[in-house]
């Protein structure tokens, strides 16, 4: 069918005959049915779910309850601001310029400055551009350069600007006696405890895991002042770290974790793995995965996840197999044995010797493995033999890496992947390893010497809340004199300490970190402290002086100066060091990798016992509040769990199966009962959780009054488990403990999102293909030539912007929408208002599974404004608040809108927002619905009560980079225009999968134009135009690309259904 | 009867109050108000506040023929024009006109390092995101838009600064590259 052209819509009456019922336009719409899809499990499996209304947001908690402000009082509201505009009571507050005294060289108020730095929210250590408006950040993004981030963050990176302006952080120094707490001047803290320090001697620090120079400055206090340095503890509640390490040095004699270099890969088995959730290195993982899993001409690398969790790397995976909470030990032993016996196997003749005789000491245990953990031999043959053909790696962790065969585990883990010859190639071990942040079995120590300390400096931690009761610690610290908390942020463990010091931020401090061996990143602060805070190893050095024992230093920049020393030899710069170091601040890392060698596999011993059945506990680390320490940020909390979709909740995760059997309904209020105690929570069936698995995350259960945000939300699993130990390091278990279910005789409704702008489930929103498919048929597309009686209107302006999703690599992290959120000042809205179903997220995640619910498939699918050509929303809208610009972007104006909110009935794909309310929980202001402006991004208007928003392609950046083109264009007297490097959305900047393509469509060169023509492409609720069904005809400047399976399967994990029909 | 005024009007006092944290986003909505210590509106031209002192524009790019950009810097590199920080003032003024009260006054405050604070004349509401750069680029004058300082002591509002007028201009400079999509100004 030829495009219809017309100039004029009045032309449209001399061609009648496209009216005419029987002409051939299109396809009459038979094709696009009910999707094989599903986005609940009330829809596969209605009897354990929860009511339709109830799902989709559509009743409120209870009548009149929820509400911030009363229906009635909302009404008198209106009526006396009519009466106070009518007097002009209200005066618009006279504005105040307040330009610097001495003004910093080449600053211009209004243009933003830039520093280098390194986060500090996980020891992965990402390189952080930070973007500061007259002094202080505004917005976070990964370094470009940084071989870390590779210019992508994660969410929990990005939402550090809400940590960093949080109102509840300490404020002053506080003394704490008998649980009142008095507020201390800074000199008066320091000589109080450095008499302390100078009376006992007998002092330990507790801190969190770092690799920079911070362990060796702790080490040298406690020196100076006269205890032992090996009283530092660390802790880390993410065992992987510890795991890795001390697997690697029972097996190869030398500590420190590989780097692992997915991109290499072919074939990656994770065994429990939780790489995309938390990991170790959750942005470089995502970025090699994205690239060894991406369509490299016909071939594509494979993900296959063994676990007894939904996580969002099993997610992720090609194939997934399900296995009993407990069995990763044993499986990685299985696949150990399968690829021992082939002949392409690698590893010297003294490693396969030693790998043979613990397979036959295991033997026995080995033999009767296939059937406890339900995965056929042959899957273990097979996979074997794809692996050996390709390079290939195994990756194990995840709530493995907390359970009692953690160490085993990575042992297991490093036979294979020696039988694969990873090493040296995709594990670089002797070239750019890292080092472990945390001491395996250090809180263990800790509980031990607890007796003989004094004093103890708890130092930006809380194992008060990240380790179970049972484990004993706070009883242990107890037993401590004096005990110190040094956090940013109010801790369980304050409760504990006499004296309470407020930390920097990790954007207010100096430090560095060696993400990897003979690599240096550097944190440098890129704000003045914004609350009176110090510098933690600052207040050791003042502390260690009023103690009677200087360090030595000036401040700690002087410490890291002179430990940075060995870089400028390294670099052998030509400059003096002062300007090397101003040199290296400016590009915020310098280093070279270290290399040495390493032995090979010595003799180490794994005794396999298998797994019992029965109910047990699993205690993932959910993916957003880690441990817990970021569950006081409510972006965080807003974003909702990738898998589950829930916000400001916990929730107990069980398979739909086994909740049909033990008579559990969605949001049935049960007990769980272990070991060490019990906790409550609500059920969510969630499919792919193996039938013995009740999987509750950590991160919430904060019971501290002083954080508003998080006190109150959600349990802790913790507090169900008993006290155990890893068998080798003795690190504390969080996993796979036997518990009992009992139902409470209430319900509790979780906000999950999943079914909240819901779009229906037709057969045109996920669209999948295999490279079989793609191989035969696969041809380029054009998706605009929509046979249309509207007339062109896509070649008006200059650029014409458009974005592209691949559906392959979104992993469901959920950086993209706190990204957003940050970068468009999107407001929280707390759990009440998201059971209505007011969330505003602007770019929203839609998770859905196919299949079986025992072994589905899941698909990501990130649905943001598609800024259709052919809008509904512009056309209903009765003030012209919502219009279509020359560039493709429907723009929404916020000052003409007056909430009628036909247009968000009109949108088909749900996408935008109505501000019910001027938030509050976008202010985490001091007052209720008082907004933080310190916490707002400067150039975008700020929504008040009863305006519609949505996305708008970042519309703000596009205006500076067309800006800057004809900035350019004007010094060389030549037209510039904006490329693809010149402008990134904020979603599309921190994406660490690479998974969003923005960009100029009138640009045939550009990424996106090339991804609008690839085979893959298509148009969210498009049809399917290849059998000209044109579907709703919005005609997107957004497309998407079609997930695609491994083999000739189309979709993941989906043994066992048919593939859909088209595509 | 008199119970039930005094009743109403402590309601009204009291929805004053809740409304009052709510005013800053309310100012934002109604038109034709007035500023904070001031009876003048703000809405069109000749909106004419007090300042710290009279810095008499006349002087500098009347009488010296000063270029506006000497001190207003940030005008043709970022979206707010600047008004100069204190060491600009003091490059001069160390050594010129040293007895005169104003200069006594910025001179002190310099000393102090305390920085002086100016009234924000030409104030456009919060959703207009509007930016000196392009307009400085597209080569116009300071005076199209702010009047003839330089027979001006301190500064006044010229122009209406409503949308009308902006987009008037808009429309007449669509080959300069001037854009009248809504979200050139509005995001």
């Amino acid at each position: 069918m030829e495009r219809l052209e017309f100039d004029e819509l009045d032309k449209l009456s001399e061609q009648k005959e496209v009216f005419a019922p029987d002409a051939t336009f299109e396809a009459p719409v038979k094709n696009i049915g009910k999707g094989h899809l599903f986005m609940a499990v009330e829809e596969v499996m209605p009897e354990i779910g929860a009511t339709d209304l109830e799902v989709s947001g559509e009743i409120a908690e209870s009548k009149g309850k929820g509400y911030p402000i009363a229906r009635r009082d909302v009404m008198r509201l209106f009526s006396a601001s009519a009466i106070l505009g009518a007097t002009a009571c209200v005066k618009r507050p006279a504005e105040k310029i307040v330009p610097y005294v001495n003004q910093p060289i080449d600053f211009a108020p209004g243009n933003p400055v830039y520093y280098a730095t390194t986060c500090n929210e996980c020891p992965a250590a990402c390189g952080v551009v930070v973007k500061t408006r007259e002094g202080r950040p505004t917005k976070l993004e990964g370094g470009p350069e940084h071989p870390v981030s590779q210019g992508a963050l994660c969410a929990i990176g990005q939402a550090s600007i809400q940590s960093l302006y949080h109102p509840e952080r300490h404020k002053s120094p506080l003394f704490q006696t008998n649980g009142h707490a008095k507020e201390l001047s800074w000199e008066a803290a320091f000589d109080r405890i450095g008499a302390i320090v100078k009376g006992s001697k007998k002092v330990g620090i507790i801190t969190k895991g770092s690799t920079g120079s911070q362990r060796k400055f702790y080490a040298e206090f406690l020196t100076k002042i006269g205890s032992k340095s090996e009283n530092v503890f660390t802790w880390d509640a993410n065992g992987l770290y510890s795991s890795i390490s001390e697997a690697h040095r029972l097996a190869f004699g030398v500590e420190g974790l590989p780097r692992l270099e997915l991109a290499r890969a072919s074939t990656i088995v994770g065994i429990g793995s939780d790489i995309l959730d938390v990991g170790t290195s959750v942005v470089y993982h995502s970025k090699g995965l994205s690239q060894a899993l991406s369509i490299k001409g016909l071939e594509k690398g494979e993900l296959v996840q063994f676990e007894a969790v939904m996580s969002l790397t099993g997610g992720r995976a090609d194939k997934r197999h399900v296995i009993p909470v407990g069995s990763e030990l044993a499986t990685t032993l299985l696949l150990v044995r399968a690829l021992h016996e082939k002949t392409a196997a690698k590893g010297s003749k003294g490693a396969r010797a030693v790998i043979a005789s613990v397979l036959d000491a295991n033997k026995g245990a080995l033999d009767q493995a296939y059937d406890v953990i339900g995965v056929k031999k042959e899957v273990f043959e097979a996979l074997a033999h794809k692996m050996l053909e390709k390079p290939s790696v195994l990756v194990a962790g995840g709530t493995a890496s907390f359970d009692e065969n953690a160490t085993s585990l990575q042992v297991a883990g490093i036979f294979a992947n020696i039988l694969l010859g990873a090493y040296g190639s995709i594990l670089n071990f002797d070239k750019g390893w890292s080092a472990s942040p945390v001491k395996a079995g250090d809180m263990k120590r800790f509980v031990e010497a607890s007796p003989d300390l004094d004093v103890v400096f708890v130092i930006g931690t809380d194992p008060s809340f990240s380790l179970p009761a049972s484990y004993g610690f706070s009883e242990a610290l107890t037993k401590v004199k004096t005990i110190i908390s040094i956090q940013n942020f109010p801790a369980e463990v304050d409760r504990l300490a006499e004296f309470i010091l407020p930390a920097d931020h990790y954007l207010e401090t100096w430090g560095d970190e060696e993400p990897v061996s003979g690599f240096l990143s550097i944190r440098q602060p890129a704000v003045r402290t914004t609350v009176n805070s110090r510098q933690p190893e600052e207040m050791l050095m003042w502390i260690a002086a009023s103690a009677g024992a200087p360090m030595g230093y000036a401040d700690y920049r002087t410490y890291l100066s002179a430990q940075w020393k060995s870089y400028y030899e390294m670099a052998g710069a030509k400059v003096d060091y002062e300007t090397f170091v101003k040199a290296v601040l400016r590009r915020g890392f310098i280093g070279k990798l270290d290399t040495r060698t390493v032995g090979d596999l010595i003799d180490v011993k794994i005794s396999l016992t298998l797994p019992e059945s029965g109910l047990k506990l699993v205690a993932p680390f959910d993916h957003r509040l880690r441990d817990g320490s970021f569950a006081h940020i409510p972006i965080l909390q807003e974003v909702g769990d990738g898998m589950t979709t829930i916000a400001w909740d916990s929730w107990i995760a069980i398979n739909p199966n086994t909740c049909r059997k033990l008579g559990l309904k969605r949001n049935d209020v049960i007990r769980v009962e272990g070991p060490g105690g019990f906790f409550e929570g609500a059920v969510f069936p969630l499919p792919g959780l193996h039938p013995d698995a009740i999987v509750a995350p950590r991160g919430n259960g904060h019971t501290d009054k002083r954080s508003t945000i998080s006190n109150g939300v959600g349990f802790n699993p913790l507090a169900a488990f008993s006290k155990a130990e890893d068998k080798v390091t003795g690190q504390p278990v969080t996993s796979g403990q036997k518990v009992k279910l009992s139902l409470v005789g209430k319900t509790y409704r979780l906000a999950a999102m999943q079914k909240h702008h819901d779009i229906g489930n037709r057969s045109d929103i996920i669209r999948t293909t295999s490279l079989a498919t793609l191989a035969n048929e696969g041809r380029e597309k054009d998706l605009d030539s929509v046979p249309d009686l509207y007339p062109d209107i896509l070649q008006r302006g200059d650029y014409r912007w458009g974005m592209s999703v691949d559906l392959s690599k979104c992993t469901g992290c959920g950086a993209c929408m706190t990204a957003c959120s940050l970068e468009n000042n999107v407001a929280q809205i707390g759990r009440e208002q998201i059971l209505l179903g007011r969330e505003m997220h602007w770019i929203r995640l839609d998770r859905y599974f196919n299949g079986e619910v025992d072994s589905p498939g899941v698909t990501f699918q990130p649905v943001m404004c598609q800024q259709c050509n052919h809008a509904p929303c512009e056309a209903v809208c009765p003030v012209l608040a919502t219009t279509h610009d020359d560039e493709g972007i429907n723009a929404m104006t916020y000052n003409r809108c007056v909430g009628t909110r036909y247009c968000g009935n009109a949108c088909p794909y749900k996408v935008r927002r109505f501000n019910w309310w001027t938030y509050k929980w976008n202010t985490m202001g001091e007052k209720e619905r008082d907004r933080n402006i310190k916490a707002l991004n400067p150039d975008v208007t700020v929504r008040t009560r009863g305006v519609m928003e949505k996305c708008n392609f970042c519309v703000g950046r596009l205006r500076d980079a067309k800006l800057s083109a004809k900035e350019r264009s004007k010094e060389f007297g030549r037209e510039f225009r904006v490329q693809d490097s010149d402008v990134k959305t904020a979603c599309q900047q921190t994406c660490p999968s690479d998974a969003i393509t923005f960009g100029d469509l009138k640009n045939p060169g550009s990424g996106i134009s090339k991804l609008r023509r690839d085979p893959r492409a298509y148009l969210l609720l498009g049809g399917f135009p290849e059998e000209k069904e044109y579907g709703l005809k919005t005609m997107p400047n957004v497309s998407y690309l079609m997930k695609v399976g491994a083999d000739n399967e189309s979709v993941a994990g989906s043994e066992g259904t048919q593939a859909p029909k088209h595509g | 009867m008199r119970a039930l005024k005094i009743l109403t009007a402590a309601v009204c006092i009291l929805v004053c109050q809740m409304i009052s944290t709510d005013a800053k986003a309310w100012w934002m909505w109604s038109p034709g108000d007035t500023v904070e210590n001031s009876t003048q509106s703000m809405i069109g031209s000749g909106y004419h506040p007090d300042q710290p002192i009279d810095f008499p524009h006349n002087i500098h790019a009347g009488n010296l023929k000063m270029d506006c950009q000497y001190c207003h810097s940030a005008a043709r590199r970022s979206q707010s024009a600047g008004v100069p920080p204190l060491n600009t003032c003091m490059g001069c003024h160390k050594i010129v006109a040293t007895d005169k009260d104003p200069i006594k006054y910025i001179a002190e405050k310099y000393k102090r390092n305390e920085p002086v604070e100016w009234t924000k004349v030409h104030d456009l509401p919060d959703f207009v995101r509007f930016s000196h750069k392009p307009h400085v680029l597209a080569g116009f004058t300071c005076q199209e838009c702010h009047g003839p300082m330089q027979e001006k002591v301190t500064a006044a509002q010229h122009a209406p600064l409503q949308m009308g007028w902006c987009i008037g201009c808009h429309k007449d400079n669509l080959d300069k590259g001037a854009k009248i999509s809504c979200n050139t100004c509005h995001y």
